[in-house]
């Protein structure tokens, strides 16, 4: 699945033998923290024993649960759950969909889940006598609107709270505000690490963004169409890179930062387009219907956890796009 | 920066509502041929409240919308063929799936222009289909631009590469046309589309204003065919956008040459301002109730104009069509 | 003694269930289970003294003596898992949910053929306002061609979960038109309509009938507005039946009681009622049996 390096595992030294607990299991993050632990624990003897709590139990998560002793399962809604385990070391708290559209048709329990959510868990986390380290996944998106090429941990623009699209991002940053709370009055070791944007196997290419829509016009039409002018700049980080960082600034994080995490390498639309055609084929058009004007960039700057943490992006976009490609080919009803 | 606007021609489909939903094949099969020739960008066939609406209630259909979309189909080399679909209406498994295999290019799914989130569902389904999906905001005057943005904004987000706001009651004055407009076109990622009724005679104005405020998808019919008064009559509203140097990539001759096709063989009236449209205008009531308020009216024996009044007063939209009798039977009990 | 019965699902529905049988002389609501003791329904159910747990259906499996049927409000996924377990626990159930495994029941129709059953579900609402209409009319007349539903209802009646499965309410609803009339020629239509004050719920029922005996037709359908009033007190004729075009129509509306949902929600507060009626029947039954 990976390539680890020797310094990549014994970064992760601290997370031997300990009870790491994944809210949220069920999602994308979650899925691949399992999956690289897993491996963790297979190849390299961690021995992490992983708690996950979720509503549901996936496809892809069904399969891990009922055949290994080192996942329990517990079923449960994140703001409802009355205690966690009492071996708990480790928390990542990702529970909340970052699916716009539940946003969109079902704002007051979507918002619910994650203000609750991450009040319960912090109030559960409190009685754990042994936790280390608990890190909030967060978003990029709580950055709102800048006029900037790489966005840094402390570059903060424009939040209009008075529009639905504000739904997803104000709770978000309500949710870092309330965990900073925790950190501040119960010294809660916290960490918290906002997300930009990820391409990679188990992602769901409904979820509205244009590289999903790029992936399915392709597989479906050989046809991909881009609504704007292609010049909107986006970065994707590989799931792999996602989850190895996420347990690096869990393992490693400084109580009290916050962490980028996704890949800087700026790319317009048109080149996303581009690169996914010249690896499907010449038979693949692209379509630029010019229909807006947007010239936004979406980028994290990701020198801090670099510098801090000796992090590194491994699989670079055309890496990505392939290896999603190939993957979604075999995997898209 | 001028864009490119799209001529999205709505004959053979709100022009279904002028006709009591009657079109003929032959009806079909002879504009579908004629307007492939002229450029414009889509085309849009079926009944007048789109797919799976054939019913008592609006109006039952003499052709089926597989004869329709098929006939259709078989003409179009050079133009999109589109469809509208109301969920309440249609279902994703009755009739959108079978409409995607008979060819449909583009899907307008439409709601009420505060009902937004019940297309979530159809806009994903056309999407995950690899097919162009638009989301549609019926009776939008009946909202503020503000809301009619958040509206907007659910469907973009559910997946719609268009969002198109339609005057179904064609009761708009311009300024209401370019507050909605503009705030739409600012605040979205994808092109606004505007879709004009000319109860008011300001069909083609309305349409000028939403084009000057950032719309780039603007609806029209042959010889304005459609409910009501009609759609913004398309020939006109190309012949201006030529005179104005907008690029619309229509041959202006060919689709003078389907306006006279549409004279002789598809409109048995011209489609006019009656009195009657330009009560239901001031009323807010959608276009499509007309015929069934002028025949009710006239068996029940009451002034239809008080019919659509009273609908206005209960707020009633699209599809609300069975309230018609019930208001009637309450004004013939007061005479 | 009061049948006993419990409430799975702790939301709005769930509570105005709650608060119906609590006027029930036939019913006895000896558990409320949910998720989340702090919710709303939960505090209201407390200040009515009922037994509550945050244990859902865990609560009934440790104590299966507790009640003899369930009310399931929960969701349909979470049914679908219920409703075995409650079947091994032999507890009748009504379904609330969208989940729609058991019988199509009207307790104006089919009451009968349900005490036989140990899975009911209450259609839609739509369905449990017109089909039992359509139903007597289908009892006086040699056939009927084509029938078509149109429900109209307030935004505000209609939640998330309504609004994400229309498409399903089309399709159940017609299943079951055809089901109870034998029409196979059947369409059902929805609307929602934002106007304030929120409008009732209204039914219009459109029969294609060649013929029609309009003075029998019509007085089957006020028989069978009463016996729908005795469970449903707020519902009414509002468009008596005429014969236009071919076409026997006829429109009724649904205000709701206001027990705990609002009175514009007819149409939650229709199924609940026909839900409360139903279990009422269970609970005659059972002394009867005794």
């Amino acid at each position: 699945m990976l390539t680890l390096t020797e310094k990549d595992i014994s970064n992760l030294e601290k997370l031997k033998n300990k009870a790491i607990l994944i809210t949220g299991g069920s999602g994308f993050i979650g899925t691949w923290l399992i999956q690289l632990l897993i491996w963790l624990n297979d190849k390299y003897h961690f021995n992490v024993k992983l708690y996950l709590i979720a509503r549901h139990a996936t496809g892809a998560l069904d399969t891990f649960i009922d055949s290994r002793q080192d996942i329990i399962f517990i079923q449960d809604d994140i703001r409802n759950i009355r205690e966690f385990p009492k071996d708990i070391v480790y928390i990542i708290h990702a529970a909340s969909s970052p699916d716009n559209r539940i946003y969109m048709s079902n704002p007051i329990e979507s918002m619910n889940i994650i203000t609750d959510g991450t009040k319960n868990t912090m109030e559960n986390a409190l009685l754990l006598e042994k936790l280390e380290k608990i890190v909030h996944l967060s978003s990029g998106q709580i950055y709102g609107t800048l006029d900037s090429h790489n966005i840094t941990e402390n570059d903060f623009g424009k939040l209009n709270c008075n529009s639905i699209t504000a739904i997803y991002p104000e709770a978000k940053r309500y949710a870092e505000t309330l965990v900073n709370a925790y950190r501040s009055l119960h010294k809660l070791p916290i960490v918290q690490v906002r997300p930009f944007s990820f391409i990679g196997p188990f992602m769901s290419l409904n979820k509205p963004w244009a590289i999903n829509s790029f992936i399915r016009d392709v597989l479906k039409t050989k046809n991909i169409r881009i609504l704007g002018n292609g010049k909107p700049i986006r970065s994707y980080m590989y799931p792999t890179d996602m989850a190895l960082w996420i347990l690096n600034m869990l393992a490693n994080g400084k109580n009290g930062a916050a962490y980028n995490l996704g890949s800087d390498m700026g790319i317009s639309l048109e080149e996303v387009a581009l690169k996914i055609k010249n690896i499907v084929g010449s038979s693949v058009s692209i379509e630029t219907l010019n229909m807006n004007d947007d010239c936004s960039e979406f980028v994290p700057n990701i020198d801090y956890a670099r510098r801090e943490l000796g992090l590194d992006i491994a699989v670079h976009i055309d890496d990505a796009l392939l290896k999603s490609i190939q993957w979604f080919e075999k995997n898209l009803v | 920066m001028i864009h490119k606007i799209n001529l999205y021609d709505v004959t053979l489909r709100d022009g279904s509502h002028a006709i009591s939903h009657q079109l003929s094949i032959s009806q079909v099969d002879e504009y579908t041929k004629a307007i492939d020739t002229t450029g414009v960008y889509a085309i849009e066939v079926g009944h007048g409240n789109g797919l799976g609406a054939s019913s008592v209630l609006v109006g039952q259909s003499q052709l089926s919308d597989e004869i329709l979309i098929k006939t259709a189909k078989n003409n179009l080399q050079h133009t999109k063929l589109g469809i509208h679909v109301i969920p309440g209406f249609a279902t994703i498994k009755k009739d959108i799936e079978k409409a995607l295999s008979w060819g449909v290019d583009i899907v307008r799914v439409a709601s009420h222009c505060t009902e937004a989130d019940i297309t979530e569902r159809h806009l994903g389904y056309v999407r995950e289909k690899g097919k162009e999906a638009y989301g549609l905001l019926m009776m939008s005057h009946m909202a503020s631009p503000e809301i009619l943005l958040d509206e907007a904004i659910k469907m973009q987000t559910y997946g719609a590469e268009a969002i198109v706001i339609l005057d179904s009651a064609g009761s708009y004055l311009p300024d209401d046309v370019k507050a909605r407009i503009t705030l739409l076109s600012q605040n979205l990622n994808v092109p606004v589309g505007f879709h004009a009724h000319n109860n008011l005679g300001l069909g083609i104005s309305n349409s000028l204003v939403a084009i000057e405020a950032g719309a780039q998808i603007i609806d029209g019919a042959t010889k304005g065919f459609g409910a009501g008064a009609g759609n913004a009559q398309m020939e006109v509203l190309a012949a201006v956008l030529q005179k104005m140097n907008y690029k619309t990539n229509v041959d202006l001759y060919r689709l003078l040459d389907v306006a006279d096709l549409v004279e002789k063989d598809l409109i048995k009236e011209p489609i006019t301002i009656s009195s009657l449209s330009i009560v239901s205008a001031i009323a807010g009531v959608f276009s499509g109730f007309s015929k069934h308020v002028k025949r009710i009216a006239k068996e029940f024996n009451v002034d239809p104009r008080d019919i659509f009044m009273e609908l206005g007063k209960q707020k009633v939209v699209a599809g609300q069509e069975d309230t018609i009798i019930d208001i009637a039977l309450k004004l013939q009990k007061r005479i | 003694m009061k049948f006993k019965v419990a409430i799975l699902g702790t939301g709005n529905i769930g509570t105005d269930l709650l608060i119906k049988i609590s006027r029930s002389p036939y019913l006895q609501c000896t558990l409320f289970a949910g998720r989340n003791l702090s919710s709303k329904g939960m505090l209201k159910a407390m200040s009515l003294g009922i037994t509550l747990s945050d244990r859902g259906i865990d609560a009934i499996l440790e104590n299966p003596e507790c009640c003899d049927l369930v009310f399931d409000a929960t969701s349909a996924s979470s049914h679908k898992i219920h409703a075995p377990i409650l079947k091994q626990l032999n507890k009748i159930v009504i379904d609330l949910t969208p989940a729609k495994l058991g019988l199509f029941t009207i307790p104006a129709v089919n009451l009968d053929e349900a005490l036989k059953y140990d899975n009911l579900n209450m259609i839609t609402c739509g369905g449990q306002a017109s089909i039992p209409i359509a139903y007597a009319i289908s009892k006086v007349v040699s056939s009927i061609e084509y029938i078509e539903l149109v429900s109209t209802i307030a935004s505000k009646s209609a939640g998330p979960g309504t609004r994400a499965n229309i498409d399903e309410y089309i399709e159940t609803t017609e299943k079951a038109l055809s089901h109870f009339t034998g029409a196979q020629n059947v369409k059902v239509i929805i609307n929602l309509n934002p106007a304030q004050p929120s409008i009732d719920m209204n039914t219009t029922i459109y029969l294609k009938i060649n013929n029609p005996d309009m003075d029998l037709i019509s007085s089957e359908i006020k028989k069978m507005v009463v016996i729908i009033q005795s469970y449903v007190p707020g519902y009414f004729l509002a468009l008596e039946p005429v014969y236009d075009n071919g076409l026997v129509i006829l429109s009724i509306k649904v205000q709701g009681l206001g027990d705990y949902l609002p009175k514009y929600a007819g149409n939650l507060d229709i199924i609940n009622s026909a839900a409360i009626a139903l279990a009422e029947e269970f609970a005659k039954n059972k002394e009867v049996c005794l």
